[in-house]
């Protein structure tokens, strides 16, 4: 597991990451989100010892990344795929990464294989596309059988059955046990892989809680409905203090009220239905509700919402 | 869910020094830049001295061997592998690939350790190589009028692979502390030729006193003989000195500094 207590990084007069603590737990697929600039790729270089923290410390099984003898057998992380040797190629890149972990030469060949560029291996990474820069940098990440594994957006330059084949890797990672942090920016593909969430905004942590309990606690139900008059049902639903907004394509959206609750108030207004459906609250609501309060209150930072039990 | 069972075999600093030195290896010999870098160093040198022996050779008063042919190829073809060493230092930071080495080799100490006695080793002993080799071909070529004489070559040799591996220190020491190819260039050329030339020719006498701490100077005397003023015992501890000073220096940026392109 991944323990972070009061972690703190300053360059100069920026805090870039402001005593930040949590935990990841293995076994299950983490993802690590915030605005560009929260400081979630400043906290991932921390825990692999690359910038030394201000303050505070990142422990990886109980120990810090940089005291590791065989650090890729313990941890796996994809931070810049662009990040190698370009004249170099990808085989060659993987070797010199096995000899400094005494991890046998077979098994650059399988990682390669697994990730799909066998064929690729002999080429010279200058000639990569992102996608296969970003397999590689996967491929180096597995190389050791780790227990831990941080990804930065990992579905970077991916197509499609990348994106598909990296969903399925995260989730067989997290179910073999292991310990697995993703940071992303596609908040869609987060959802789909992520069993919880650190939410994190100007370095401080804002929600350290499961992908569910993020959702129906901070995403607003809405229903969405479309009847015969528009106006006349918008009336209809604002007179018991509902909030109406257009949906587009004649649509209303409505918060505060249920499916039933809203067919029950068009049908007293007697209007005609045409749809009615709940809208499941996306995390892209719900993060933009976190970050926004991060963003609204910059002098008071906001209490991190958290429904596991407290980091300690 | 499957619990993995956690990998706590116990590995010596002596190993990780070891794997991770085999890293660095591998590192630079898979890289072309190393390959080109030894074929000029190897073409210059060679070139230098069959050319130059052509001169010795037709001038028997000179009682030159083809080593002492090839003590003055080595002073330019010296820069080739100076630049090898020099790459090889600032290659992970131009390219970001400090990145994955230092989650690779987490321990900053062991990865100073290992990238000076593999690049600075290996740069002594190719310089060596380049030599040896350049020396052969003169002997080859001249035949008895530039002899090879093997106390000469023993001693001739060993003073190769000081210069080199003093000057690969310094140019590593260098790199690591610019993280720039080309501030790190523009460096190793002031110390090792354009001051010392400009210095040790200017009218000035406290501009040559200064030219003679240079490690061009030094590097010069130890191999050639010239400036005759300069002495081994001199020369020696200044090459070593800024080879040291500046892997030192390097070496702390490397240890203490943020992994940064």
């Amino acid at each position: 597991m991944i323990r972070i207590r009061g972690l703190t990084k300053r360059y100069g007069t920026v805090l870039a990451v402001d005593d930040l603590s949590f935990d990841v737990e293995p076994g299950a697929v983490t993802g690590f989100l915030g605005p560009n600039g929260a400081g979630k790729s400043t906290t991932m270089r921390m825990v692999l010892g690359l910038d030394r923290p201000t303050a505070g410390e990142a422990l990886v099984d109980g120990r810090p990344f940089a005291t590791l003898a065989e650090p890729l057998r313990r941890v796996g992380a994809l931070l810049d795929p662009g990040a190698l040797h370009p004249g170099r190629t990808g085989r060659s890149h993987l070797l010199v990464a096995a000899r400094t972990s005494g991890i046998p030469l077979r098994r650059v060949e399988e990682v390669l294989d697994e990730v799909g560029l066998g064929g690729a291996a002999r080429r010279r990474v200058k000639g990569y596309s992102l996608g296969m820069r970003q397999r590689l940098g996967i491929a180096a990440a597995l190389l050791g059988d780790p227990r831990v594994l941080l990804f930065d957006e990992p579905v970077n330059g991916l197509d499609l059955d990348g994106v598909r084949w990296i969903r399925g890797l995260l989730r067989r990672l997290a179910d073999e046990g292991r310990t697995v942090l993703v940071s992303s920016h596609l908040l869609g593909e987060v959802q789909q892989i992520a069993d919880r969430l650190v939410v994190i905004g100007r370095g401080r942590l804002i929600a350290d809680a499961t992908t569910e309990e993020i959702l129906g606690g901070l995403g607003r139900p809405q229903v969405r409905v479309r009847g015969a008059r528009a106006d006349d049902l918008a009336a209809a639903l604002r007179r018991p203090g509902l909030t109406v907004a257009p949906g587009g394509d004649g649509d209303l959206l409505v918060e505060g009220a249920t499916a039933e609750e809203v067919g029950a108030l068009a049908h007293a207004a007697d209007v005609p239905l045409w749809h009615l459906s709940d809208v499941r609250p996306s995390l892209e609501q719900a993060y933009l509700e976190l970050t926004g309060v991060a963003t609204e209150f910059v002098t008071t930072a906001p209490a991190p919402v958290r429904t596991a039990e407290p980091a300690r | 869910m499957t619990a993995l069972p956690i990998d706590a075999r116990p590995v010596s600093g002596g190993r990780v020094l070891a794997r991770t030195c085999a890293a660095e290896w591998t590192r630079l010999w898979t890289v072309a830049a190393t390959w080109w870098f030894l074929a000029a160093a190897a073409v210059v040198c060679t070139g230098i001295g069959v050319a130059a022996g052509s001169e010795a050779a037709a001038d028997p008063a000179e009682e030159l061997t083809a080593w002492g042919v090839i003590a003055f190829a080595v002073v330019p073809a010296q820069f080739a592998l100076l630049a090898l060493a020099l790459t090889a230092g600032t290659a992970d930071h131009t390219t970001g690939g400090i990145v994955p080495t230092l989650q690779w080799t987490p321990r900053r100490p062991v990865l100073l350790g290992a990238r000076v006695l593999v690049v600075v080793g290996t740069t002594a002993g190719l310089g060596v190589l380049v030599a040896g080799a350049a020396a052969l071909a003169v002997g080859a070529v001249h035949g008895p009028a530039l002899g090879l004489p093997a106390g000469e070559g023993g001693t001739l040799l060993a003073t190769v692979a000081l210069v080199v591996g003093a000057g690969a220190g310094l140019a590593l020491g260098l790199a690591l502390l610019l993280r720039s190819t080309a501030g790190a260039l523009v460096a190793v050329v002031l110390l090792e030729f354009v001051l010392p030339l400009f210095l040790g020719n200017a009218g000035f006498a406290w501009a040559r006193a200064l030219a003679e701490w240079l490690p061009g100077s030094s590097a010069v005397f130890l191999l050639t003989g010239e400036p005759a003023q300069l002495s081994t015992a001199e020369a020696v501890p200044v090459v070593l000195g800024w080879a040291a000073g500046a892997l030192v220096l390097g070496g702390l940026r490397l240890l203490r500094g943020d992994a940064d392109r």
